[in-house]
């Protein structure tokens, strides 16, 4: 292999102060790929997102960027590096508009008129957004918030989407939306990695997939072939 | 709205550089005192009303000022360099402060706040060699500024605080603060250095009531401990910013005009009174005016106008 993955963590082990949750755990997304991570609740999913932009400790192991290491980087440099990321329970201003959002999501682009034209891309993006632009996005409903969410993180035009847990809590009209958008996304050349409940859809629209369980490494293959995995299917796709 | 605010920013300065010619001192001394609340809201609305970061106890500086403003001053300083330096040390406090309390999210700086102003009476009464102790300091009236140099000095500190607060409203640091306000998870995940904003926030915010303490102890001539260390100073500001609007302009300029003319012609009769009523103020503030008259007023202007 010649270029180095655009994500690669190593052993990476990672705890909450004195409760280690992630043990060993390894994963890889290579450009323009979807990776899905999935697992029961309490697995350590999130855990996995959150240590890699610097929300939680990392006590072992090496997080690569692009073949760079960012084990342990402050959260806010995570938009420098070219990191997006959509939190589990899609974290918004709820008290600034729509607009007001996108642009905070290229707060780091100090060029007003360079921020705008971002916010008209992202806006042409998510049509239904462009019509609520000036709305407050704590009165969106909950698949506009995520489309928000989504678009928000892609203001300063990540190399790496990180997405937690996109359909929860949504309507299936929207889980349908969201998926759609992101394999849209996938196919204009970002590369997404996702953590999903939704293990079979997450399966459906990703590229290769990971199971995590107890905080290690339990099965990763492509996605299709997890699918077709007789245990994965009885333990996670809630399936025969 | 720019020029709006100059404008109204012009008008009151206008006023305020007159009144030393037609007011008499009894009606220059609350003007003065107007002023001080006016300086201490808004420092308290960098910290509190930018960043949801609530201090309890912003008096603390206040006091550091005043004790360190009467002994430069007793020590023979100029008493712009006796203010400055009072100013100074407050932040050169906070700084450290900051550091401990505010690098965690959560209460945590709240809750040092709260405790503060009680261990700087505490202080202010047990270290008898340089404060005084319970007895306080006397300001030789030789040395101290007459009461138009002190109302100038406060009126000077009141503009600079609101010019500062209209700067950091419109500027990108001001969006930062309102940002970690917001969400302070969110505003880091977008690139944004909540530790750094909100330390730069208290460290200046602390500048003010620091310059604040030392004029007023020059303008009574007297401190001691449980008159600059005053529970009642860290409730007014809170509630001064709140009544009249938190993280806007002109709400700590307003607030603190009504809170003090509504005191000096009732509370003053019933100083016993005067903490209870201003806890019940900030309690009803809060669940029924949250953001203050002039969000009220918006609010009112939007749907009507
Ligand atoms: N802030 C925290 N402090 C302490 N322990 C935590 C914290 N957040 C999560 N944990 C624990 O870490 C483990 C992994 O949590 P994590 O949120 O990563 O799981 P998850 O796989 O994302 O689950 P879910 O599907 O419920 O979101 C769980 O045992 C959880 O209780
Ligand atoms: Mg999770």
């Amino acid at each position: 292999m010649s270029a180095p993955p655009l994500l690669h963590l190593q052993q990476l082990d990672a705890s909450y102060g004195p409760i280690q949750v992630l043990f060993s755990v390894q994963l890889e997304v290579q450009p323009g790929e979807i990776v899905a991570l999935i697992g029961p609740n309490g697995a350590g999913k999130s855990t996995v997102i959150k240590s890699i932009i610097g929300l939680v400790r990392v006590l072992r192991g090496q997080i690569r960027l692009a073949g760079r290491e960012i084990t342990g980087m402050a959260t806010h440099h995570a938009p420098l590096h070219g990191i997006g990321y959509v939190p589990q329970g899609r974290i918004l201003f709820a008290r600034m508009t729509v607009r007001e959002n996108l642009e905070m999501g290229a707060f780091l682009q100090q060029d007003p008129r360079e921020r705008r034209r971002l916010v008209e891309e992202v806006l042409d993006q998510f049509p239904q957004l462009a019509a609520r632009a000036q709305v407050l996005a704590g009165h969106l409903s909950g698949g506009e918030q995520q489309m928000l969410a989504i678009g928000r993180s892609l203001m300063m035009r990540p190399k790496l989407l990180m997405l937690d847990e996109p359909s929860l809590g949504l309507s299936p009209k929207y889980v349908d939306q969201i998926f759609a958008q992101l394999l849209v996304l996938r196919d204009q050349g970002h590369t997404l990695l996702m953590v999903e409940q939704n293990a079979a859809r997450a399966l459906e629209i990703a590229d290769r997939g990971y199971v995590l369980e107890l905080g290690r490494n339990r099965f990763a293959d492509r996605a299709s072939a997890l699918l077709e995995n007789e245990a994965v299917r009885r333990l996670y796709l809630g399936g025969v | 709205m720019r020029y709006s605010d100059l404008g109204i920013g012009a008008l009151l300065l206008f006023f305020s550089l007159l009144a030393p010619g037609f007011l008499n001192n009894y009606q220059l001394s609350f003007l003065l005192q107007v002023l001080m609340m006016v300086t201490l809201a808004q420092s308290w609305n960098l910290i509190s009303g930018m960043t949801g970061y609530i201090s309890f106890g912003h008096g603390v500086f206040f006091g550091v000022g005043a004790y360190t403003g009467a002994l430069l001053l007793m020590g023979g300083a100029f008493w712009w360099v006796a203010i400055l330096s009072a100013a100074l040390l407050a932040a050169a406090l906070a700084l450290p402060l900051g550091l401990l309390t505010l690098r965690l999210r959560g209460p945590y700086f709240a809750i040092a706040m709260l405790g503060l102003n009680e261990v700087g009476r505490i202080l202010a009464n047990l270290w008898v060699d340089l404060t005084g102790g319970g007895d306080g300091i006397a300001l030789s009236p030789l040395l101290s500024p007459v009461l138009a140099t002190n109302y100038f000095s406060m009126l000077a500190l009141a503009v600079l605080a609101t010019l500062g607060m209209g700067w950091i409203l419109r500027s990108r640091f001001g969006l930062e603060l309102r940002a970690i306000r917001e969400d302070e998870e969110a505003a880091e995940m977008l690139g944004i250095d909540t530790i750094r904003n909100k330390l730069i926030a208290f460290t200046a915010s602390a500048l003010l009531p620091g310059a604040a303490g030392a004029i007023y102890a020059f303008y009574t001539s007297f401190i001691d401990p449980s008159s600059v260390f005053l529970p009642a100073l860290n409730v007014q500001m809170i509630v001064v910013v709140l009544l009249g609007g938190r993280g806007t302009l002109w709400g700590p300029v307003l607030g603190a005009v009504l809170l003090m003319s509504v005191q000096e012609l009732t509370w003053a009769e019933f100083p016993a009174l005067h903490l209870a009523l201003l806890g019940l103020l900030m309690i009803l503030l809060v669940l029924y005016l949250p953001d203050g008259l002039l969000g009220a007023w918006k609010r009112i202007g939007s749907r009507y106008g």
